[in-house]
């Protein structure tokens, strides 16, 4: 397939793979404010701007951090590339871009986020309704998500599309675990039930609350979640599920020599699939992060230059 | 409902002369009857609604993105009696051959200019000419492999040839999305009408360009200048419903004068190219050197017979204002029959009797340019104020070549959901030609109306809507 199509679709669904994240880590975020002393509360609300990087850009344009600025900057703020709205606008431009690779119902379905995105835009967010959004952020990524699984043609473009959800899955799941594992752990020290809260919150902005449930009960340990989280392949956002899916998915695409990042997506993947949590203890969860994350993006810039950035 | 009666002395393509719905738009009658005006609202907005959905937009140049339009898409549809239709299928056929083998003369051995049909100034001096495709071999000496022919009906009830569009015709996609949206809309319409099928347009599309090509197995792509293009819509749905890769300029390269795309598995060979790009832009080696959007060494290549273009370079010569008077005397000269479509009479400016007739009777006519496209550049005589025609005059007067003026004909209507109400509208055609191993097209095309009462400008970039066209397969229905 066309190269440019290639990464406009690896593009268009870490866009919407972003958008739904994001909404997530706001969603937790904002609750968390709420339970929290305070004292605390800028912490709380600090994570989605540390998670997305904006922290920087964010004081470009507010003052303080509250809850209704924060829904404003990383909701419907058309300033900056970090909002959901412009995440969800991005991930349309793209969608137009290969609109020939796409099934009518996954285009249908992405421009149609961005139509009553756009109207959405018009009315504002406050912080009584923000959650009703949020839910709508998931539900149109869910859909986008169906829609792809149900029409799309088993081809490389559907490799494409997948390799770039999984990307941004396990680059997010990355960053979101080392942030909150710092404050859950500073929790901890401080006390039991805050601890507990804290926990959560990390179950909770990546959708592995009842995974956790599940495996290990309603005790929680930090290393347990950590596990979970990393070591656990059938977690949908765990770093082992995704990686086991993109070194799968650079197997299936067509490849015409020997590729690049073929080699660094299976060996980072043999690593986590081999890895214990005991590894992860002596190294030290911020550090194990940390490389993960550099590796990661080492593979997604080697996947662009490998099959998206032609040099002729 | 309430549906204004037609204009007297027009042609209605609902109505008789006796306000009677015409037998073969039958199927019309009870729905129109029996449809009150808040369900038509309702539907109206049903549509709207699934026309943005689906992104069936109309980008236009300078308005953010966010701002796609709609063409307006009205809801009544146009049908066209079986009769009607066999003739004027015969007769675009006839046309698009006759057009074909001009373009194949004008660029080989000329016949038609050293018989003095044509002048060679006529020919040669023409802006579209490409001197560069002068005794170039294409397969099957195809030029024009997609064509669309502007039509509208007369109050005489014969359907006239107003344009040859020979370079990029765009509108297809509208064609298909209108009947789609009908189905939906209406089903009960079509479940006992016999409507003749268009939806198999993007099939015989793909055949004619795969045909256009000697090689066994093509490799076909369709060339958009890129989503800000006004028709980027219909290229994406062109190339998704055919199943090859849209591909824009810099998706593509030249190597050793063959043209590449670049995929992700490296360097891959095209032998088609469904270009939705004008001849300057294709090239900047070739053509205009600041073109962003076209391929360098794109010519060279073709020029070799590496490659195909669709259409091929050049066709515009054809479709131009000042050739269209000659077509009837192509299809004699080329085929030796008498033209079954008949053409608007045309005064043509550069002659000096004709610039005359013109100038004497400016108020009755319209003037048109040569080179003019998209209901720009013109003026309607019986709707212009004195400044306009006096405007005119000199402009007239000062290129005359430049101009062609034809009388002011009665554009057919068609009831037509307006703000007023149900009102008739005027209203053009234009079916879509494909040459490729034979002459094929499916039986529709794309109606356009003016919305404006009185108006005969249907272009949609000046606000023009569309409506869904039913040729039926069998009239007695």
């Amino acid at each position: 397939m066309l190269s440019r199509a290639a990464s406009s679709l690896f593009w268009m669904a870490r866009y919407l793979e972003r958008a739904e994240s994001q909404a997530r880590l706001l969603d937790v975020s904002l609750t968390m404010a709420l339970i929290d002393v305070p004292e605390d509360r800028i912490e709380q609300l600090s994570v989605p701007l540390l998670v997305s990087g904006t922290r920087e850009v964010f004081f470009e344009y507010y003052d303080d951090i509250t809850p209704q600025n924060l829904i404003d900057f990383l909701l419907l703020d058309d300033r900056h590339p970090a909002s959901v709205f412009n995440i969800i606008r991005s991930a349309r431009d793209n969608a137009l871009h290969v609109r020939g690779n796409l099934s009518a119902d996954v285009w249908e379905s992405i421009n149609q986020a961005w139509l009553e995105l756009k109207e959405l835009q018009k009315k504002g967010v406050t912080e009584s309704n923000a959650s009703s959004v949020f839910d709508w952020v998931r539900e149109r990524s869910h859909m986008f998500r169906g829609a792809a699984y149900g029409t799309l043609l088993r081809n490389d473009a559907f490799h494409f599309l997948r390799l770039g959800t999984f990307i941004e899955r396990a680059d997010t799941t990355a960053r979101v675990l080392d942030i909150r594992h710092v404050m859950a752990m500073k929790a901890m020290e401080e006390q039991a039930t805050r601890a507990f809260f804290e926990w959560t919150a990390v179950l909770h902005s990546l959708a592995a609350f009842e995974a956790y449930q599940n495996t290990y009960g309603h005790n929680l340990e930090p290393m347990n979640v950590a596990e979970l989280l990393i070591l656990k392949p059938d977690v949908p956002r765990s770093l082992h599920g995704c990686l086991k899916e993109i070194s799968s998915l650079l197997e299936r695409i067509e490849s015409g020599s020997a590729k690049r990042s073929r080699r660094l997506a299976s060996s980072l993947y043999a690593n986590i699939h081999f890895g214990d949590r005991d590894f992860i203890e002596e190294r030290g969860l911020n550090a194990y992060l940390v490389d993960f994350l550099d590796r990661i993006q080492g593979i997604a810039g080697q996947i662009q230059k490998d099959y998206m950035g032609w040099q002729q | 409902m309430l549906i204004q009666t037609p204009g007297k002395g027009l042609y209605d393509e609902l109505f008789d002369q006796n306000n009677q719905i015409r037998p073969h738009c039958k199927i019309l009658e009870d729905w129109l009857a029996n449809s009150d005006e808040s369900l038509i609202a309702d539907k109206r907005r049903e549509a709207d609604v699934l026309f943005q959905r689906l992104g069936i937009t109309f980008n236009v140049y300078g308005e953010d993105q966010g701002a796609d339009r709609l063409i307006p898409f009205d809801l009544i549809p146009r049908v066209i009696s079986s009769s009607d239709w066999q003739k004027l299928q015969a007769g675009l056929r006839q046309r698009v051959q006759a057009l074909n083998r001009f373009l194949f003369d004008i660029y080989h051995g000329y016949d038609i200019v050293r018989a003095g049909v044509i002048s060679a100034e006529q020919v040669f001096s023409n802006p579209q000419y490409q001197p560069g495709m002068q005794d170039l071999k294409l397969p099957r000496n195809l030029y024009a492999h997609i064509a669309g022919i502007d039509l509208i009906r007369h109050n005489d009830g014969d359907f006239y040839v107003l344009e040859d569009n020979l370079r990029c015709p765009s509108g297809v996609s509208y064609m298909l999305e209108n009947r789609r949206m009908m189905m939906r809309l209406f089903p009960h319409l079509f479940a006992h009408s016999p409507v003749a099928p268009i939806d198999h347009y993007p099939n015989l599309l793909s055949e004619t360009l795969r045909a256009a090509s000697l090689k066994p197995n093509p490799t076909v792509v369709v060339l958009t200048p890129g989503r800000f293009n006004s028709a980027y819509f219909e290229h994406a749905f062109l190339a998704r419903q055919m199943g090859v890769e849209l591909v824009e300029g810099a998706d593509l390269f030249v190597h050793q004068n063959k043209v590449f795309m670049k995929t992700t598995i490296g360097p891959q060979q095209v032998d088609v190219i469904y270009r939705r790009i004008d001849d300057d832009f294709l090239d900047p080696l070739a053509g205009n050197p600041d073109s962003m959007i076209g391929v360098p060494g794109l010519y060279a290549a073709y020029r070799t017979g590496n490659v195909v273009l669709t259409n091929a370079m050049g066709t515009g010569v054809a479709d131009d204002k000042s050739i269209y008077p000659y077509v009837p005397d192509m299809i004699r000269f080329y085929l030796d029959e008498e033209p079954i479509l008949k053409n608007v009479p045309t005064w043509q400016c550069r002659k000096e009797k004709d610039l005359q007739y013109v100038l004497d009777h400016l108020p009755e006519l319209v003037v048109k340019e040569a080179q003019g496209a998209g209901g720009f550049g013109m003026l309607i005589g019986p709707m212009a104020s004195k400044e306009e025609l006096s405007t005119f005059r000199s402009l007239l007067k000062a290129r005359p070549q430049d101009y062609i003026a034809q009388p002011t004909l009665s554009l057919s209507t068609c009831p037509t959901f307006v703000n007023e109400g149900v009102a008739p509208r005027h209203l053009d055609l234009r079916p879509f030609v494909l040459s490729g191993k034979k002459i094929q097209m499916v039986p529709g095309g794309l109606t356009r109306v003016a919305l404006k009462e009185g108006s005969l400008v249907v272009n949609s970039s000046q606000g023009g809507g569309t409506k869904d066209t039913w040729v039926m397969e069998d009239d007695l229905c």
